[in-house]
């Protein structure tokens, strides 16, 4: 383990790898060491002590923070100015077998992105610049701390959902948002996902303003605590100041049938259970992560429910599909044969009982030429591929 | 502006160049003669005019395909353009580079509101996006003020955001997919209708890559549903401190409207001569904000900004009570350009932003500016962001008053770094801002961004002698610095 306390430290550890030919895994709060590939390496590089907040201005919405900021401290942060990170960050500790939501670092480097995504974007619509040690052993930096800039490559985009590949990050800058003053949810009892998201897109075509939406079946509902006679349930979130939420959840009650509001605090709760995907926490087997066409997840989950026992529930307006199905290939080669099938996408492994990585790529496969473009994007910025080597796709 | 030295053996080959060319795509899709390039060689940076060796005019990917695949066979350049719109020189020809222009490619391809999306070829323009789909109630958000003309893949280029993109965000989080040709003729499919990359967001890179990395030949659009409501408000202010402080206030009080725009004294009565909207002549600064949303939102929140606007001094305000109204605030913004154009013989519109907070300070060293070149400057800001467009006004009969404006100008975005903000909000860097990139980034900073460039172009050949001011070769950028006087696996070759 190589404990390092500033940029320099790591700078001189990927210096040491790269002589030694040395393979690093790259660690903050290891919260999501079970995602991706099982690699091998020689030693772990722990950038917990790229700690702390450095810069926080809730008037200009930006917030600069170290990388190895533990989330909970983040959050407390922002909280104080009634402010939030929009893209809403999950908590996957309990699928992922850690104890907490990690670091902001990790955060970025997953690209992890709760409900809200659907409609205000994911955590790479947030990162407005950052510095860094690539995996070449430089510093250099990239993006700005304002939301308007064009000045270079925008390797914010890059650098988000790398898992750790690339570079390690030091400060991080931040774009907040206001919290919204209120929430509530409607919720629609519909007869199958086809109308699920019908609903949901007649609703996204009104002037209301959802902001989430997920579908979820009866005996998931159930588990939610949702107690409405339908084989469906499509969730809808409404936030705002409390008297335009209040109209909008009048006028959406009015145009369309079966749905009932639920309040405040029944609306939090049930999102974060969304977020965190508590709804199959207590399913046995592996969970996957697919993102889809919001009007292609019916064909998807009609495809699957015919070869397995499907407990499943979707976010993102039907564009993101959680399942858990039985450990080993199958499973995951029937997402992916049903996305490609349904149109584009990708499927994920995120809960693994079962060592299926051993028999199936964590992540969706690049065809040839992406990942010849991809193994030389990672040359470009780690070419003795010392950062989490493979822990994405093979040789990358 | 140097630009880099043409390739003679490329200029000697030129009619031989232009033969191939016709083997690839209809022989009238090749434009060789003078009169001809004419017209394609400069965009809006309209000061700098070069024609490019021969202009290609391809109608399906195959043939942009083609074309890049000869042209980076034969070592031969490639400057790409959709509308030719950039204010910062993006499709600047190269007398040794094939100019690839795309306004062939001007269909969309399919309306998906199941799905709240678009799929469009590259050379339709941003505003027929929204034409599209504004019958059934939704629109294309970002909205670049050349949204009549500009181009959806010049858009991808340049990440081009607009008054909207405070509230909506630029071109980046507004698309959803791309194809895209990269210089060996590769087709890619990045992304599409569905959210988020799933490996290295590519497509995330490409955006704002001005060209440099790639040929966008298909987009995928996300379209929102338009606001029930839009309502504005205009205010007036007695010195653009105060301005500039009640735009921070409005943030402060939890509010984010879809635009903020500020507009100074010289702006203003520029704008007033030219449309009569209405602006109050007196002001030394005035806000236009924007609310859309909801009705009732919309309504109490306008009440709320408006107490923010008397809290912090303002001299004037107007809230819009009609659609007629609304646009009337906004007429004497959107003509801001022409205006100042009635004013002057000649203007260089700058791009920088700093953070909100400085505008004050960036108003007086502005001032001193002007004085120190002799030049007058009238500002319009997209305030909410602080991306600043200062107009500086000059006759380019006068000699040496380019050369000031320029000098002015490129003051002014030293500035916007040093008040830690960045050299372009959204116009993109060109050739226009390409030699001051060193005051924004490091060396290595930008050896890091051009080692990305070596993974798509490793010869090249895309759009040379933009953005980055110094070439530096792939092999020797892929150099790893010796460690312990040791260079690791000597033998083997980097790129």
């Amino acid at each position: 383990m190589i404990k390092v306390a500033g940029l320099d430290d790591v700078a001189a550890a990927i210096a040491d790898a790269i002589e030694a030919k040395q393979h690093l895994a790259v660690r903050g709060m290891g919260t999501k060491a079970a995602l991706g590939r099982d690699t091998s390496y020689d030693a772990i590089l722990d950038v917990s002590g790229l700690s702390g907040i450095v810069d926080y201005q809730p008037d200009e919405l930006i917030l600069t923070v170290r990388g190895g900021t533990p989330m909970h401290e983040v959050e407390a942060v922002l909280a104080k100015a009634n402010q939030m990170l929009a893209f809403e960050v999950p908590d996957l500790h309990k699928l992922l077998n850690s104890n907490s939501a990690g670091t902001i670092g990790g955060v970025l480097a997953t690209n992890a992105s709760g409900p809200r995504r659907l409609t205000a974007g994911a955590a790479r619509d947030y990162l407005l610049g950052f510095d860094a040690i690539s995996g070449r052993g430089e510093r250099f930096k990239s993006g700005g701390k304002v939301m308007k800039n064009v000045t270079g490559y925008d390797l914010s985009k890059l650098i988000c959902g790398s898992y750790g590949t690339l570079a390690v990050f030091d400060e991080v800058t931040l774009k907040t948002l206001p919290k919204p003053e209120t929430n509530i949810s409607l919720l629609f009892a519909c007869d199958d996902s086809d109308a699920a998201v019908a609903r949901i897109a007649a609703i996204f075509a009104s002037p209301h303003e959802p902001n989430a939406a997920a579908i979820l079946p009866r005996a998931i509902a159930a588990k939610a605590g949702i107690d409405i006679s339908a084989t469906m349930v499509a969730v809808i979130r409404l936030e705002g100041i409390d008297v335009s939420v209040a109209d909008r959840a009048a006028h959406l009650l009015a145009s369309f049938e079966r749905g009932l509001e639920i309040d405040n605090d029944a609306s939090t709760s049930l999102w974060q259970a969304i977020r965190d995907v508590e709804l199959l926490e207590d399913v046995a087997g592996d969970i996957w992560k697919l993102s889809c066409a919001p009007a292609s997840a019916p064909s998807i989950i009609a495809a699957l429910s015919d070869q397995f026992d499907l407990a499943y529930f979707a976010d993102w307006a039907g564009g993101l599909l959680w399942l858990a199905g039985p450990s080993g290939g199958e499973f995951g080669a029937a997402l992916r044969a049903a996305l490609a099938a349904n149109g584009s996408g990708y499927a994920q492994l995120i809960r693994d009982q079962g060592n299926s990585k051993a028999v199936i790529a964590p992540f969706q496969p690049l065809p040839a030429a992406h990942y010849a473009l991809h193994k030389r994007v990672k040359a470009a910025f780690d070419p003795m591929s010392v950062l989490n080597f493979g822990r994405m796709h093979d040789g990358i | 502006m140097q630009m880099p030295e043409p390739d003679q053996a490329v200029l000697d080959r030129r009619a031989d160049i232009c033969r191939d060319l016709r083997n690839l795509v209809a022989a009238d899709c090749v434009i060789d003669s003078i009169e001809g390039r004419r017209a394609y060689d400069a965009d809006g940076l309209s000061a700098y005019r070069q024609l490019p060796l021969a202009v290609v005019l391809p109608e399906t990917v195959e043939q942009i395909a083609a074309v890049m695949k000869y042209c980076h066979g034969e070592g031969i350049k490639v400057v790409p353009r959709g509308s030719g719109t950039s204010l910062s020189g993006g499709a600047l020809p190269l007398a040794d580079a094939v100019l690839i222009g795309l306004g062939k490619f001007n269909r969309i391809l399919d309306i998906d509101y199941a799905n709240r999306c678009v799929v469009a070829q590259p050379g339709v323009t941003n505003l027929a996006i929204t034409h599209a789909v504004q019958a059934d109630g939704f629109y294309y958000a970002p909205d670049p003020s050349s949204q009549i003309a500009c181009s959806v893949g010049g858009n991808v280029a340049e990440n081009s955001g607009g008054v909207h993109c405070l509230k909506y965000g630029l071109t980046t989080n507004n698309l959803l997919g791309i194809e895209l040709v990269t210089i060996e003729g590769e087709i890619l499919r990045l992304g599409g209708k569905h959210l988020d990359a799933g490996d290295y967001d590519l497509m995330g890179v490409m955006t704002g890559s001005e060209g440099l990395l790639g040929i966008v030949s298909e987009v995928t659009l996300r379209i929102l549903q338009k606001p029930a409501t839009q309502r504005a408000l205009l205010v007036g202010f007695d010195d653009t401190g105060s301005a500039a402080k009640a735009v921070g206030d409005v943030i402060g009080a939890g509010i984010i409207p879809a635009g903020m725009e500020m507009m100074d004294g010289l702006a203003i009565n520029a704008a007033e001569d030219f449309v009569n909207a209405g602006y109050p002549r007196a002001a030394a600064a005035l806000l236009i904000i924007e609310l859309d949303g909801p009705e009732v939102e919309v309504n109490t929140l306008i009440d709320r900004v408006a107490k923010v606007m008397d809290d912090a001094g303002a001299s004037s305000l107007k809230i819009s009570n009609s659609e007629e109204e609304r646009n009337l605030f906004w007429a004497g913004r959107k003509s801001a350009f022409p205006a100042v154009g009635r004013i002057s013989p000649d203007y260089l519109c700058m791009d920088g932003t700093i953070p909100r907070r400085r505008l004050p300070d960036m108003m007086v060293r502005m001032s001193s500016l002007s004085q120190k070149y002799g030049l007058r400057v009238a500002n319009v800001f997209h305030a909410g962001d602080g991306n600043l467009h200062p107009l500086i006004l000059f006759d380019a009969n006068q000699p040496g008053e380019l050369q000031r404006a320029e000098d002015f100008g490129a003051d002014i975005l030293r500035a916007c770094v040093e008040m830690g903000g960045v050299l372009t909000g959204e116009h993109g860097v060109g050739v226009e801002k390409r030699d001051l990139m060193g005051i924004q980034f490091t060396e290595d900073d930008m050896k890091q961004q051009q080692r990305l460039k070596c993974a798509f172009d490793a010869d090249h050949l895309l759009n040379p002698g933009k953005v980055f001011p110094h070439l530096h070769r792939c092999a020797e950028l892929g150099r790893l610095h010796v460690h312990k006087g040791k260079m690791p696996f000597p033998e083997l070759p980097r790129f």
